[in-house]
């Protein structure tokens, strides 16, 4: 029994843990690479550059977690951005603005919600669909030119709070958000019951298709906020802007232990994977690696943690076969 | 299961239509009233209306091609993909237009079907960028190691003695990205041993790239004098970085393009100079060019524009240009 | 040596990290026998399997086939040597088709070699004609029951004509009459000198189809003998190592009103015109054969499927389910026929599996109440008796009766009045069953209805008060206790509604 236990607690601690582990590893060796790594002002730009990536990973671990994903969220972003850039210069109101980036970000996933739920598409072409069109409206409407001298908008993205960044608050407040939506309400128990049997949630009485709005809802607002703070970030509504970075948090989620199988994830882990990413971005510009090579390892951390995600779920069930044929 | 597949197919219908109307407004210029001048009817293939430039181009050649009765223009866009593209340029020749414009996704994917036009006897001109060596081809362009050699001139008399400077890079592979950056070598770089690049990074013309890369040199170095990057762009986002920094206050910062942003920068005295990549210019070039292919004056015609070089002294009439555009308020 | 022996299992061991699954296993099958493999779950009998058709390699001792060691790597080998398995866990592709799932790995080809679609489609018309099977080859496995996918399965291990058959549990999902054609065919397969290996719980069963029984228990052969010298009571005291009594007593349990009454429920391609009720305190049974449309009923009386017509009344009040939700409202749940479909969300823990249905009683306030979601989950699953390593274990990780029991924690967690148990012993070893029954017992005590549908007469003999029997769609006839007869059951079973 001890020997079993011991074994099972080191289990669970590395599939639990591992990903801080490995956060903490390239922590110190970036520490040891170079010496400007762990200045405040360094540790401050990274926790910058990754939260508008982040916030959107949020959305998507969600959803991912729910058995679905969103392609569309850097185009809504961008959609979003540029109609809030361009609600500032016309009213002046920086609070009009922020609803206007918000309530795009959920029109659109309203829209992502009913394709999936009311015509059963699946998420993967629904989302593709909406990337395309969100994208093409946000050129339409500022006939593919950039929007500049947004003036006092700048605050959300370069604004700061008691000396910290203002994206920085705003992704430490999504995080505890999205912790809390995931562990403390019937809506997160309902999207990892869904994301892992989507059968049996409904056979257990779950209301897939509220559920399934719900989650879009909810990364629509994130999508919103994201748009916010990188039009405000680079100072200019730019309708072509954060091109790739559905992806960006695809990986950060991945990385972090989001399952696309459904069912597993967190917030807190998806954090550690957008971090992870942000720390090997920053040291190999410090460190001076050349740029092809930086996104051979870029891609290479993807692959990595796909297939500990893998790995580890074959070995659980292994484990499985193991448990069901002893006593 | 077919449910989702009709949704697809109408909504891809639509996505189509939106990029459709995205084209600004002057689609065609006016047909002429009944005469016997003869009408050319002239194809502009432009790489994509989503890219800033060539979407500035597009409805610059249309506002030009208004000018002229005697010429019909229609736009068409090839959508960033080179087979998207090169059907554009067979239906054209299908078509039967008198002149194709074509501004390449990809020069060398381009390159056997214009060679097809120029066979089926229609005038082509390629342009931003050029596809060069084609017979019986003309183009029209704006040279890129130009336009960052009147920035390095300026440079090599600016930058002060073993300076630290920053480096800017387009994407990879890209014609115009990798000309500019080979002129800022041998202009610059090759005439000035003393200076030191510091960091040296692929920022893809984007502002949003070459601020996290800023930000993390801005870490590692105390003294930068100088961002050189290869457009406004990635300037202005090295800029954006350091703009309330007292320790880089007369740091110099050279681009290309002269776009809005960058005069206004100009103006604010944070950024140093820029070339105009002119919209403008580059239309008046393919619309006289394309006349005179299409009456027969000339045969074959292979020019490049002006790129002035915008400092201090010389933003004002720049900013004018830019207002009466509408850029800037 | 003995030419007889067709399969010989010498001194195989193998652990898993923690836990020794076989310990130095001995026996033989012969030529031309049945020989049935029985014990509890997890005594061995299924790891024992898995290493003979290659899907894990022993960790000492040998296979032998006709006396002569093999190695066994994988299952395609294993198929080469004459080994075939049909599996218990039944693994399947739901958008194969029919001829496809019949012939993957094994595609007949054409003579410019590529896979001979005809010949595929002569060959599964003329099997399903065979078995009397009424389907259109194209149909996809989703669209049908569990049944049906384990006929096919067992139709596929007989195409190979493979020498040595293994069968996992093969009658845990068909019905009677499905059963009569199988154990047919086996005994041709026998006349044919196949060795077969059945591995099966149900003990009336193993006394009808062995030559020659062995005992597993704890990773151990407990004893192997000629059927003749066996009994009952023998087996299943070597097989749970106590004494125990198989046939469970049902209790007198005073009956209530009536709190269920169901009046002509229709859907016309499904099922027409039922009519039945239950009491407070009462168990009653569905019986029918395949495709006698029980499982469809329920499913429509529970909200995962619409019906047409008929009107449904709990405590004589009138009501309109129309989601699972409805249902759970009005104090009736229903434990689904296929648990891992529909029953189980594998990757999360056995506690969040028992709190799923009622997550409000543990959310509320603003967030979760984890001390009392942990304290609920455990004293559930001291009650239902669930053997697991912990609450945070994965419940993929548990056994099936395990499994069927946290399932019905999470049901009882709704504090429901009417529990619908589809097919709740299936796949679950004896001392299990017992389990389950004791706890319908102790609901019916509790004045809850029960309403079991089960293809195990015996089970409904010994469990129900009273029993309805489908046919085709319809209610054919009901019998009560001092009725109950297989017989008349079958009768049911196989007629035409006359009224």
């Amino acid at each position: 029994m001890n020997a079993v236990n011991k074994d099972k607690l080191w289990t669970s601690l590395k599939s639990k843990y591992s990903i801080y582990m490995v956060l903490l590893a390239l922590f110190l060796i970036s520490w040891l690479a170079n010496e400007n790594f762990v200045s405040a002002e360094n540790l401050m730009n990274i926790s910058t550059q990754i939260s508008v990536g982040t916030i959107l990973a949020f959305g998507q671990t969600i959803l991912i977690i729910c058995g679905m994903l969103d392609l569309s969220s850097a185009s809504v972003l961008a959609l979003a951005g540029v109609l809030s850039v361009s609600t500032y210069k016309m009213t002046g109101s920086l609070t009009l603005a922020f609803l206007v980036a918000i309530s795009v970000g959920v029109i659109c996933n309203i829209l992502n919600g009913l394709m999936v739920t009311k015509f059963k598409a699946p998420p993967f072409i629904a989302t593709l669909a909406m990337m395309t069109m969100a994208r093409g409206a946000a050129l339409m409407y500022t006939n593919g030119q950039n929007i500049y001298q947004i003036g006092g908008y700048t605050v959300f993205g370069q604004g700061r709070v008691f000396g910290v960044p203002a994206p920085i608050l705003f992704m430490a407040v999504l995080l505890a958000v999205t912790w809390y939506l995931l562990k403390h309400t019937v809506f997160g128990r309902s999207v990892y019951a869904i994301g892992g049997n989507e059968e049996a949630a409904n056979a257990s009485g779950i209301n897939v298709d509220k559920i399934k709005m719900r989650a879009f809802i909810i990364n629509g607002i994130l999508v919103g906020i994201a748009g916010v703070l990188f039009m405000s970030r680079i100072n200019g509504g730019m309708p072509n802007g954060a091109i790739g970075y559905e992806f960006k948090a695809l990986t950060a989620a991945v990385i972090g232990g989001t399952s696309f199988t459904g069912g597993i994830g967190t917030a807190s882990g998806t954090l550690a994977g957008a971090f992870i990413v942000g720390f090997l971005d920053n040291i190999m510009v410090l460190v001076g690696v050349n740029s092809y090579l930086q996104q051979i390892v870029r891609g290479a951390i993807i692959a990595l943690a796909v297939i500990y995600d893998i790995w580890a779920k074959t070995k659980r069930t292994k484990r499985k076969l193991g448990t069901v044929e002893a006593k | 299961m077919k449910k989702w597949l009709v949704i697809t197919l109408i909504v891809s219908l639509m996505a189509t239509l939106l990029v459709g109307c995205s084209q600004p407004a002057p689609q065609q210029a006016p047909t002429p009233a009944a005469e016997e001048k003869k009408v050319y009817k002239v194809a502009y293939i432009a790489r994509a209306q989503a890219d800033s430039f060539a979407a500035w181009l597009a409805n610059a050649v249309v506002e030009e091609a208004a000018k002229y009765d005697n010429i019909q223009l229609e736009v068409f866009d090839g959508q960033a993909s080179d087979d998207t593209e090169n059907s554009l340029i067979e239906n054209a020749i299908t078509n039967k237009y008198d002149v194709i414009v074509v501004q390449p996704n990809n020069g060398e994917a381009q390159r056997p079907y214009v060679e097809k036009a120029v066979a089926a006897g229609i005038k082509v001109i390629t342009t931003n960028a050029r596809i060069s060596n084609i017979p019986g081809s003309s183009s029209v362009d704006a040279d890129p190691y130009m336009q960052a050699k009147v920035n390095a001139d300026l440079a090599v008399k600016q930058v002060p003695q073993n300076a630290n400077v920053v480096v800017l890079q387009g994407p990879p592979g890209n014609f115009h990205a990798d000309a500019r950056r080979d002129s800022w070598q041998k202009e610059f770089f090759d005439k000035r041993p003393d200076v030191k690049i510091v960091g040296e990074e692929i920022a893809n013309w984007n502002k949003d790239e070459a601020m996290n890369y800023m930000e993390t040199w801005v870490q590692a170095n105390d003294k930068i004098d100088a961002i050189i990057a290869m457009n406004d762009n990635m300037a202005a986002g090295a800029l954006e970085v350091i703009k309330d920094n007292p320790k880089f206050a007369n740091i110099l910062a050279y681009g290309v393009d002269g776009t809005a942003e960058a005069v206004l920068l100009i103006k604010e005295g944070k950024m140093t100079s820029t070339s105009l990549q002119s919209a403008y210019d580059l239309a008046t070039s393919i619309l006289d060019t394309a006349n005179k292919l299409a009456t027969g004056a000339e045969k074959e015609i292979n020019m490049d524009i002006d790129c002035p070089l915008i400092t201090k002294d010389n933003v004002d009439k720049y900013i004018e240009m830019h207002k009466k555009a509408g850029a800037i308020k | 040596m003995n030419p007889d022996i067709k399969l010989r299992v010498s001194n195989v061991e193998k652990s898993f990290p923690g836990v020794k699954a076989l310990d130095k296993i001995n026996f033989a099958v012969r030529k031309g026998t049945v020989h049935v493999i029985c014990g509890e779950n997890g005594a061995g009998k299924s790891t024992l399997m898995k290493v003979i058709n290659g899907i894990y390699k022993q960790d000492a001792g040998q296979i032998l086939i006709d006396e002569k060691v093999v190695q066994i790597d994988n299952p395609i080998q294993a198929r080469s040597l004459g080994i075939s398995m049909i599996f218990q866990e039944l693994n399947y592709m739901p958008e194969m088709t029919i001829e496809e799932s019949l012939f993957v790995g094994n595609w007949p080809k054409d003579k410019y070699g590529k896979v001979d679609w005809k010949e595929i489609r002569k060959r599964t018309v003329e099997l399903l004609e065979k078995e009397n099977l009424n389907y259109n080859p194209e149909t996809k496995l989703k669209d049908l029951t569990v049944s049906d996918i384990q006929m096919l399965e067992i139709l596929k291990a007989i195409s190979y004509n493979s020498e040595i058959i293994i069968m996992d549990e093969p009658t845990s999902a068909i019905t009677n009459k499905e059963v009569e054609v199988l154990f047919k065919k086996i005994y041709e397969l026998r006349e044919r000198g196949t060795a077969i290996i059945y591995i099966s719980h149900k003990m009336d069963e193993i006394f009808r189809i062995a030559d020659e029984i062995t005992v597993f228990r704890d990773g151990t052969v407990v004893d192997s003998r000629p059927k003749e010298q066996y009994d009952l009571e023998t087996v299943i005291t070597q097989m749970v190592g106590r004494k125990l009594e198989n046939v469970f007593q049902k209790e007198e349990i005073p009956l209530g009103d009536k709190v269920l009454q169901v009046k002509n429920l229709t859907d016309a391609s499904k099922f027409k015109n039922i009519s039945f009720d239950v009491h407070k305190g009462e168990i009653i049974g569905f019986a029918g054969l395949m495709g006698a449309g029980r499982t469809e009923v329920m499913r429509a009386l529970f909200g995962l499927e619409n019906y047409e017509a008929g009107e449904v009344m709990i405590n004589n009040e009138k009501v309109r389910i129309r989601n699972v939700r409805d249902s759970i409202n009005k104090k009736m749940v229903m434990l689904s026929e296929d648990r891992r479909r529909f029953g189980i969300i594998p990757v999360r823990s056995v506690k969040e599996n028992v709190s799923l249905s009622n997550l409000k009683k543990f959310i509320y306030g603003g967030r979760l109440h984890a001390e009392e979601e942990n304290q609920t989950a455990a004293d559930l699953c001291k009650k239902m008796n669930v053997k697991t390593p912990s609450l945070e274990t994965t419940i993929e990780s548990l056994s099936g009766g395990n499994q069927q029991k946290v399932i019905l924690s999470k049901w009882m967690v709704t504090d429901p009045d009417i529990l619908i148990l589809d097919e709740p012993t299936r796949g679950i070893d004896v001392g299990a069953k017992h389990e389950i029954y004791k706890l319908m017992m102790m609901l019916a005590k509790q004045q809850k209805a029960v309403i079991m549908v089960s293809s195990e007469l015996p089970e409904l003999i010994m469990m129900c008060d009273r029993i309805y029997v489908m046919a085709k769609g319809e209610i054919t006839g009901m019998l009560t206790r001092d009725e109950f007869s297989q017989e008349r059951i079958m009768a049911y079973a196989t007629a035409t509604k006359t009224q």
